[in-house]
């Protein structure tokens, strides 16, 4: 049976084969036969003489038709295909967009209209080759696909191709030829005093009236659309009104009420068909979506106030509750130290500082590598995710009890001792640890600016990231720095004593605060359940740590130690599974729940259909655990004076709350070059956004809306 | 809520009705015409009340045309649809002289080479029927509903491209329109620009 079918299918084979040929074969030539006659002749024309590494080069592929035949223009009109051209090029090479000269429109029997080309035309693309280009000659090659029609319609294509030497200079070639197809090309629309336009819809006829005093001067005007793909559209008909003043209605299919304007061309002439006419593009009116926006390049003394924020932000890590129990342990080195020679202090110094740095630098090479790689770095990104949320407040917690006396971290202060031990003999290699040990406990606490400065790093190149990270170690490593050059400062430090009992304690309090911070943070993502299941296992937590600290003592029996232990791990284990699978069945609350005030929740479709209508809008990308954007919106944005100018001026409030990781709202982020919130945007009608910086002020907000002109109803 | 849908539903259905006066907005009724067909049978869109009917609009001559029949789609199609009651006519609208007119004799020979499934052949070639539904396209689809409404009109699929190769790849609009309505549904995607050679009126 395999057998026959594979004989019976030999026949077939040699088919396809030979279709693949013949189709191989159509590919290679350089035009379209039919019935023994060429259609359509297609040929690649460059405006150079060479090709420059690295310099944009003008291509065109010229199509020369059969007399009354035709090939079509972008939008072909009622019937009929745009020509295709696909490069054959390396990926490094940059290919433009066609440029489209003005084409004629064709009416054929029935009513149906079509816009195209006959005789001959030139369509441009710019070919940018990479810098790096190498060898003496390039290959240029397209595959271009046409319709052209007469009475019939033909499907074809052609491979041209055209060889140009690869040299350090170039001259102009075919000159008169491409001008001649430039001239032909639609121009940008021109200043408002010259040309203004204007799209109103009513039901499904949109309306565009054009008003120019240069019209006046040239009997045939005409509007060609280029709708998107989902827009059907009939015949635009034109009325001349008075001097430089055109009406066209546009009859409109679509299903998005929303829309009230089109992309297309103005055409004007002596004529309709003549050389001598002109085009205007006319883009859909509105503001550009945010998907187009660049965000400016941070200049050289915004980076040197972040490296100033990044130095600060080390050495405040010095306060931090998580670094204390090392740094009081370092501290007392250093007193330890303060009856030696200075040239050992200070190298001793010297190894715990490498420590730091050397941490830091880890970090950031880490960095660097992981953005290469492409992966998403955000900062304060994992705060989206629930589930690190209830670890930091366990850590937080941990940490807590630990301060109040609850129990005592015998792990790392054992690792220390030794550490310290070996200060006795080789002090260096010590020291360059306990830096090392310092800063991993360090990490956690990102004071708040520090977590500004890292967001702003997050997002530039390599060697940002690297120079931040040193100025955070830098800073951190400072006053063991001055410590270690002047060591009779040393006595400017408190003695010892009980009073460094009650500091610890007073930490804890403020690490209790930031776990209330993080409780309700889980509530925002996850609601009051989740609270509760997660109160519940920290309860548990507490106990097991009361335990480590009363039975799991020296002084305690071995076997009073290890069932202790096995106490210990079976509550966190067990509480965490089961309050685990607690958490889980709590849900995400509706992200329609109203918001106070009159914000509206954000999606992408709500914001870009504001921005279609017209409307200025005013969006708050803000989080739940995210501090500052808390700040923000009540001393700024719930202020009375800045509520009261966004309803003078009719600014329409979204708020897109990224505490859960919305990923449409992540990649408006990212347009932005933000790593995370808080990010404030306005979207002036038919301006460029404006976005404002992280830390908001009254004035700021009101000094820009004034600039906004009062919104126009546009019915 | 309820009354937002309401209003976006009323412009949808006010800019419809508004919709170029020469083809038949979706959502209105579809109207009447009557031409014999390849057996010299009266056909007209009034006779089928209460099925649902699919307007196909034919010129062998096409290569789109030949895209769909020379794959097998289209007579994929109309067996698929035939066979769940619905009508299915394929009209040809090009004029005597023109690309792809056909005689009743050669539509009949055309059926059986092509192993067309539809429920008939119409042959308009004074470009009656085409005029009245505005086609523009070959081919060019309209779906009747049972109550007598277009809820359907545009290209056959969604890849616009006289290959083949493309058609796996593509969404054919018209299954797409014909499950929806005869599920009960509103069709989704009610109109689409068609896509084709024009339609070779006289």
């Amino acid at each position: 049976m395999v057998g026959n079918g594979m004989i019976a299918s030999r026949p077939l084979r040699n088919a396809l084969l030979a279709i693949a040929l013949f189709i191989g074969l159509a590919q290679t030539g350089r035009g379209q036969t039919y019935e023994g006659r060429e259609l359509v002749r297609a040929e690649l024309m460059a405006e150079a003489t060479a090709i420059v590494p690295g310099e944009p080069i003008t291509v065109g592929v010229l199509l020369r038709m059969a007399p009354h035949w035709h090939t079509y223009w972008k939008f072909p009109g009622d019937a009929g295909l745009p020509t295709e051209i696909k490069w054959d090029l390396p990926p490094d090479w940059k290919v433009g967009e066609i440029q489209w000269p003005i084409p004629l429109k064709l009416k054929e029997p029935g009513d149906i209209q079509i816009y195209g080309y006959h005789d001959e035309v030139l369509l441009m693309q710019e070919l940018t080759p990479p810098a790096s280009l190498t060898g003496s000659t390039v290959k240029l090659a397209a595959q271009v696909n046409w319709l052209v029609c007469e009475k019939i319609c033909i499907p074809g294509g052609a491979k041209p191709q055209l060889e140009l030497p690869v040299a350090d200079q170039n001259a102009p070639a075919n000159e008169e030829f491409f001008a001649r197809y430039r001239r032909s090309l639609p121009q940008d629309w021109p200043e408002n005093n010259v040309a203004s336009a204007r799209w109103t819809r009513s039901g499904s006829e949109f309306l565009l009236a054009v008003e120019s005093a240069a019209l006046a001067n040239y009997p045939v005007a005409d509007f060609f659309p280029l709708p998107d793909e989902k827009v059907v559209v009939g015949h635009p008909q034109i009325e001349r009104g008075t001097t430089g003043k055109v009406t066209f209605r546009v009859p409109i299919e679509t299903q998005d009420p929303k829309l009230s304007s089109l992309n297309g061309i103005v055409v004007f002439g002596q004529d309709a068909t003549g050389q001598g006419r002109n085009a205007w593009t006319l883009s859909r009116t509105g503001p550009a979506p945010a998907a187009v926006l660049s965000v400016p390049a941070p200049n050289l003394s915004g980076l040197g106030k972040f490296l100033l924020f990044g130095f600060l932000g080390g050495f405040i890590l010095n306060l931090m509750p998580c670094v204390l129990p090392v740094i009081s342990l370092k501290i007392f080195g250093f007193i330890q130290h303060a009856g030696q020679s200075r040239g050992r202090i200070l190298r001793s110094g010297l190894a715990f500082i490498a420590g730091i740095f050397a941490w830091f630098v880890g970090l950031a090479l880490l960095l660097i590598v992981l953005k290469s790689l492409g992966r998403e770095i955000t900062w304060a990104f994992q705060f989206t995710n629930p589930y690190f949320v209830v670890f930091m407040s366990a850590v937080v917690l941990v940490f807590a009890l630990n301060l109040f006396g609850v129990f005592e971290i015998s792990l790392p202060q054992t690792a220390n001792r030794s550490l310290l031990g070996w200060t006795a003999g080789e002090g260096d290699a010590g020291s360059f640890f306990q830096g090392v040990f310092a800063t991993v406990l360090a990490t956690p606490c990102t004071a708040p600016f520090l977590g500004t400065a890292l967001g702003f790093a997050f997002t530039q190149p390599g060697w940002v990231i690297l120079a931040m990270f040193l100025a955070i170690a830098a800073g951190m490593s400072s006053p063991y720095l001055l410590l270690s050059a002047q060591p009779a400062w040393l006595r400017l430090l408190p003695k010892p004593g009980a009073w460094m009992e009650r500091v610890k304690q007073l930490m804890g309090f403020f690490l209790l605060a930031t776990l209330l911070f993080l409780l309700s943070v889980i509530g925002a993502q996850r609601g009051v359940e989740a609270i509760v299941w997660t109160s519940c296992f920290l309860l548990v937590l507490s106990l097991a740590c009361w335990i480590k600290g009363s039975f799991i003592v020296p002084t305690a029996s071995s076997t009073a130690r290890l069932v202790s232990l096995v106490l210990v791990l079976a509550l966190v284990i067990g509480s965490g599974l089961y309050f685990g699978e607690k958490f889980k069945e709590t849900t995400v609350p509706s992200g329609e729940a109203p918001l106070a005030g009159d914000w509206q929740p954000f999606t992408p479709e709500r914001l870009q259909s504001e921005i279609d209508q017209g409307h200025t809008v005013f969006v708050d990308f803000t989080a739940a655990w995210c501090l500052t954007c808390k700040f923000n919106e009540s001393t700024v944005l719930e202020s009375d004076a800045v509520r009261e100018v966004f309803q003078r001026k009719g600014i329409v409030k979204i708020k897109a709350d990224w505490t859960n990781a919305d990923p449409a709202i992540t990649k408006i982020l990212q347009q932005f070059g933000r790593p995370g919130v808080p990010l404030y945007v306005l979207y002036p009608a038919g301006k460029a956004p404006i976005v404002f910086p992280e830390l908001l002020t009254q004035s700021m907000i009101l000094e820009k809306f004034e600039t906004v002109t009062p919104q126009v109803a546009v019915e | 809520m309820k009354t937002k849908l309401l209003l976006i539903a009323l412009t949808c259905l006010a800019s419809t009705s508004l919709f170029a006066a020469d083809s038949p907005a979706v959502g209105a009724a579809a109207p009447d015409f009557s031409v014999t067909d390849s057996k010299n049978r009266p056909q007209s869109i009034s006779q089928y009340k209460g099925k649902t009917v699919v307007l196909e609009w034919f010129n062998p001559g096409c290569p789109f045309v030949v895209k769909h029949y020379g794959s097998g789609n289209m007579q994929k199609l109309q067996e698929e649809f035939t066979g769940k009651g619905v009508v299915w006519l394929t009209i040809d609208s090009s004029a005597p002289g023109e690309q792809g007119h056909l005689t009743a004799e050669q539509a009949e020979k055309q059926i059986t080479e092509w192993k067309i499934k539809s429920t008939a052949l119409l042959l308009d070639p004074d470009g009656k029927a085409g005029h009245t539904y505005g086609a523009k396209n070959t081919p060019h689809m309209f779906v009747i509903s049972p109550e007598g409404k277009v809820v359907y009109q545009g290209a056959i699929d969604s890849k616009p491209s006289s290959k083949p190769e493309d058609i796996a790849s593509s969404t054919n609009y018209v299954k797409v329109a014909l499950d929806e309505s005869m599920a009960g549904k509103p069709v989704s995607n009610a109109s689409t620009k068609p896509y084709g050679c024009s339609v070779k009126y006289k």
